[in-house]
């Protein structure tokens, strides 16, 4: 029976009778996760796992292997990604927002250590050809969630190396390569062959590619330096930042003399900058806009200014001044608001440009207009057999590369089987409907760190530290697991009816039943129910979800 | 945290030679309180305190995963917030003064609203004030008041004396060797030599329990109806006054209705025999209840919700080494709830501290109090029959009426009617004593005769005014 409002109390705008139902809803990580990485789920293993008889050990295991559905290199990216995760952490309000990059990292660190097997998708098994061009973190990842799926799948790069930008672009005092490689030779123990050295538009043709496989999946990436289009350009002393970060790793770089001028404001600018200081050099970057607007991490550029690297803004470069060809300085425009432009000159031995990358296609031409990003629809598709991601789609951060190589595998591997195209659309937590207040305030662990001034003393070695067990199962404990049912029985505890139960087989996110005809309609659940799990039904019928 | 070292202190001088039992509380003994509602606090503090006066060092760890300083439903505990004088002083007697900042305001009279009329009530004698709080910090919405919670008072009584809080919810109590396994919800348990369970009678622990014991049943509950009203100071002031209004109504399975004037909102409290949604449509409905209210509508509640209460108490009210204490054991029917948990609290920790914690030492000691208190609450249901009797019959009603008018009036007088009414609202006094009152041969004279008088005066009336329902607002207004 559906009570009515009892009389005198009918025609308010608010229900006198107000039934709960439980319904998951997206937390602002996952939201903001370029990855949508389900952070909540791993998190909440680790924090609930005495609930479900796990040790530390086998939580760690469990939740790394969540982890690693989505995402198959976390030491990786739990070192490189700028953590877009924490901006909106609901904790960030009252304590500091959950160490989510830290968290990530230690979990990769972690599965390393214990030689951890990735998580396959049991017992599928499929005779499609899958083929993949690239090995950065697009290809890797659509390999992987293939591979995970039960295809063979083959791999084309035109290096020996396999890694793309993460392992030439990403310097070692981030990334350390036994880490990289650690993740990546894991990944090549599943049924993934690789053939190295083959360059596309060379070697081999696209069409014979796609002749040769179901599904071609393309992520080559974008490794063209963009030029800065100034006079003196051309010649030797001046190069590309990803140029410079590549052949530095394959120990094969010319001297940079004493002086370098870095142009440009991203992430790899103030890694080429940091390691030219690294190879003894004066460094200076010039970016033509303010510090506020550098797209590189704040505390990478902080970073930067510690280890002794200069910066000039507001400042755009005009041209490469030479001398018998060798480079002497560069000429710039100091551009203040409300003066006129000055012309600068800088003396230096080398400049390094890292303004912007493109794709190198290598004489292929794809996208037909001219334009050099590829247009996919929205999960990558090219065409029926034809799909691609990453950095070819226009630049980002690593973890959207592993997000496009995962999103075109779901629905290349739907397609395949006929099965819908997969929508995982749901509500975010709305703003408020997390009680913040019930949580206990906990002190959020920041990463370690080594001492500044060994910094350079050790100048490969990795900076930031991984934090301990004992912080990360704080960590853990920290996040409100916003949006989901965490067992924390306030439900339970104050609903007079019983209407709550617990459910038999306990998992993640799935604690209690609600018997709906019990409801008495005082909506206490909705109101005490911290992680803004339970909300009130609409029509507070007693309509089954 | 899981650990056993209670069990291993057992072997220890026993604080109380020669009582025979096996099972006592030694030096460095464990003990859980679950829940830290009235009951458990007044346990926790005088099992300390009298442990003290024993030269006995106990652990005595309190479980209560609300925060009482909480406004709304978080920090509420499902009361009226009525506490009667007579408890009130009893506990200043124990040293323990209600601050004014507990009370939310002094009641002064009963108003009691009939369909033939409503009559005030006034206090009977002077000391019997009734105090008006609030379990939590106050209903939802409410802005931070400098008033403060009683619970939360009560809980910081027991602290000062050394219990440990700790902000876990138990969902389940287990025998395990020599002592009690408390079991928590966020997947910790902790071993003890007493628990006292004083988990009230909104939990779903003690079926927990009653599943886990062979012999043990918990109490019979009935679902009631509580509901807060924000109505602003001033129009509580005009509308209510400082007055706690009574409803007798003739609806079926309603019991007892109340309307609770404190600071800025008002509470409403009916209790029966399973509040249901017909029966509020009946409540609301009636012009009685309407008229309480400012232009005669009911306004917007801020909340509401249905908590249990006891009709029964546990049986038995403990095993080794548990006891059951408030309305988790047993209670008064209706009333004085606090009043319950304060004598239910102090016989247990008395038992537990000077003669031990077997079943036996239980039997022997607490449950005499408990066995008197249901015998009170069997005579109470015979006073509550008796009042919903006079609830169904109108002609009973006017009698009522009439004879407590007639008391409020002349001062001089003694007041039979008024005395029954107001401890039968209040729960100061035990049903026994009501009972015997409304036995007192000029208690049933005056009775008898005004229940002529009340009906013969509307007989009179309605034949002059032509039918016309003559019946006015009696008493002083």
């Amino acid at each position: 029976m559906v009570p009515t409002d009892p009389p005198g109390c009918g025609g308010n705008e608010q229900q006198f009778w107000i039934r709960a139902q439980q319904l998951e809803k997206l937390p602002p990580c996952q939201a903001e996760c370029p990855n949508t990485g389900n952070v909540r789920g791993w998190l909440g293993i680790i924090a609930q796992r005495q609930k479900h008889g796990l040790s530390l050990e086998q939580a760690y295991d469990r939740a790394w292997k969540e982890l690693a559905r989505r995402n198959p290199f976390p030491a990786s990216i739990g070192r490189i990604c700028p953590h877009p995760c924490e901006t909106r952490c609901t904790r960030g309000d009252k304590d500091g927002a959950v160490s989510i990059n830290a968290m990530e990292r230690f979990l990769g660190d972690w599965a390393i250590d214990r030689n951890l097997p990735l998580p396959l998708i049991e017992g599928q098994s499929h005779t499609e050809s899958i083929g993949v061009v690239g090995s950065g973190p697009a290809g890797l990842s659509f390999a992987y969630q293939m591979a995970r799926r039960g295809y063979t799948v083959t791999i084309y790069d035109r290096r020996i190396q396999p890694g793309g930008m993460l392992r030439d672009a990403i310097p070692d005092y981030r990334l350390p390569r036994r880490l990289l490689d650690a993740e990546i030779d894991r990944l090549f123990e599943l049924d993934i062959a690789v053939i190295r050295g083959v360059e596309l538009g060379k070697d081999l043709t696209l069409e014979e590619l796609r002749e040769r496989h179901d599904i071609l999946f393309l992520g080559m990436g974008a490794q063209g330096g963009r030029r800065l289009g100034v006079p003196g350009e051309s010649g030797p002393g001046v190069m590309s930042g990803i140029d410079y970060l590549r052949r530095r790793k394959l120990g094969t770089n010319e001297n940079l003399g004493n002086k370098v001028v870095v142009i440009g404001g991203g992430n790899t600018a103030i890694d080429a900058a940091r390691s030219a200081i690294r190879d003894g050099a004066a460094v200076t970057v010039l970016y033509r806009r303010t510090k506020e607007e550098m797209p590189a991490a704040a505390h990478e550029v902080d970073d930067a200014n510690i280890e002794g690297v200069e910066f000039t803004f507001r400042s755009v470069p005009t041209g490469v001044l030479r001398e018998d060809s060798l480079v002497t300085g560069i000429e710039y425009q100091y551009k203040q608001p409300g003066n006129p432009d000055e012309i600068n000159q800088l003396p230096t031995d080398t400049v390094i440009v890292a303004i912007s990358q493109e794709p190198d296609w290598q004489g292929i031409n794809l996208s037909g207009d001219g334009d050099k990003w590829l247009h996919t629809e929205e999960d990558g598709k090219l065409a029926d057999d034809l799909w691609a991601g990453g950095d070819d789609r226009g630049p980002g951060v690593a973890s959207r590369s592993v997000a496009h190589g995962r999103i075109a595998a779901e629905a290349a591997h739907a397609r395949l089987r006929g099965n819908p195209r997969p929508q995982p659309v749901r509500r975010q937590v709305g703003t408020g409907a997390v009680k913040t207040d019930y949580y206990e305030s906990q002190v959020r662990s920041e990463r370690l760190r080594r001492p500044q001034d060994e910094w350079l003393e050790h100048p490969e070695e990795e900076i930031d530290l991984t934090i301990s067990s004992e912080e990360a199962c704080q960590e853990a404990a920290r996040c409100m697991s916003c949006g989901l049912c965490f067992d924390c029985h306030q439900c339970v505890m104050y609903c007079n009816a019983g209407g709550y139960s617990p459910v038999e087989n306990a998992g993640p996110g799935s604690y209690f039943s609600l018997a709906l005809e019990m409801c008495e309609g005082c909506g206490k659940c909705i109101e005490l129910c911290p992680c803004g799990y339970l909300e009130a039904r609409e029509d507070s019928s007693l309509a089954a979800d | 945290m899981i650990s056993g070292e209670g069990l291993e202190s057992l072997g220890s001088i026993s604080a109380n030679p020669g009582s025979g039992s096996q099972k006592t509380l030694t030096d460095g003994s464990r003990v859980a309180v679950v829940g830290s509602g009235p009951a458990g606090s007044f346990f926790s503090y005088f099992l300390l305190k009298m442990a003290r006066t024993m030269a006995l060092d106990l652990t005595v760890d309190v479980y209560e995963p609300r925060r009482f300083c909480e406004r709304g439903p978080a920090g509420c505990n499902h009361c009226g917030g009525i506490v009667s004088e007579s408890l009130v002083q009893r506990l200043a007697t124990e040293g323990i003064a209600l601050p004014d900042d507990v009370v939310q305001r002094g009641i002064e009279s009963y108003v009691l609203h009939m369909d033939v009329g409503d009559v005030e009530i006034a206090t009977p004698v002077e000391e019997r004030r009734i105090a008006a709080i609030y379990r939590g910090n106050g209903p939802r919405d409410s802005e931070p008041l400098d008033t403060h919670s009683f619970d939360g008072y009560l809980q910081q009584l027991a602290s000062e004396r050394g219990a440990n809080l700790i902000r876990r919810m138990v969902i389940g109590v287990v025998e395990e060797g020599d002592g009690m396994r408390v079991h928590c919800a966020d997947g910790t348990s902790k071993v003890y030599d007493l628990v006292a369970l004083a988990s009230g009678v909104n939990s779903r622990l003690e079926e927990d329990v009653e599943e886990h014991s062979r012999q043990f049943m918990k109490p019979v509950r009935t679902k009631t109806f509580i509901c807060e009203f924000k109505l602003g100071r001033e129009v509580i002031q005009e509308t209510l006054g400082p007055s706690m209004h009574v409803f007798l109504l003739d609806i079926p399975r309603l019991e007892f209705a109340a309307l609770i004037p404190k600071g800025d909102y008002a509470t409403l409290c009916l209790l029966g025999d399973d509040i249901d949604e017909d029966l509020l449509d009946q409540f609301f409905g009636s012009p009685e209840v309407k008229n309480c209210f400012p232009g005669g509508e009911i306004p917007m509640h801020v909340c509401h919700c249905s908590p249990r209460i006891n009709l029964g108490s546990a049986k038995p009210p403990y095993t080794d080494r548990m006891v059951m204490i408030g309305d988790c054991g047993t209670t008064r029917l209706f009333k004085d709830g606090i009043g319950a948990a304060y004598r239910t609290a102090k016989a247990a920790a008395r038992t537990a501290v000077f003669h031990g914690v077997s079943a036996e030492d239980f039997e022997a000691h607490y449950w005499p109090l408990c066995r008197k208190m249901d015998t009170d609450n069997r005579i109470g249901k015979v006073v509550f029959a008796v009042g919903s009797l006079v609830q169904r019959s109108r002609f009973a009603r006017r009698g009522v009426l009439r004879m407590t008018s007639l008391e409020q009036n002349q001062s001089a007088k003694q007041r039979r009617m008024s005395e029954v009414l107001w401890d039968l609202f209040t729960g100061s006094a035990p049903y026994r004593e009501v009972f015997l009152r409304t036995l007192h041969p000029v208690y049933i004279k005056d009775l008898v005769w005004n229940l002529i008088a009340g009906n013969a005066r509307r007989a009179e009336k309605s034949k002059s005014a032509n039918g016309h329902d003559g019946e006015g607002r009696h008493g002083p207004h």
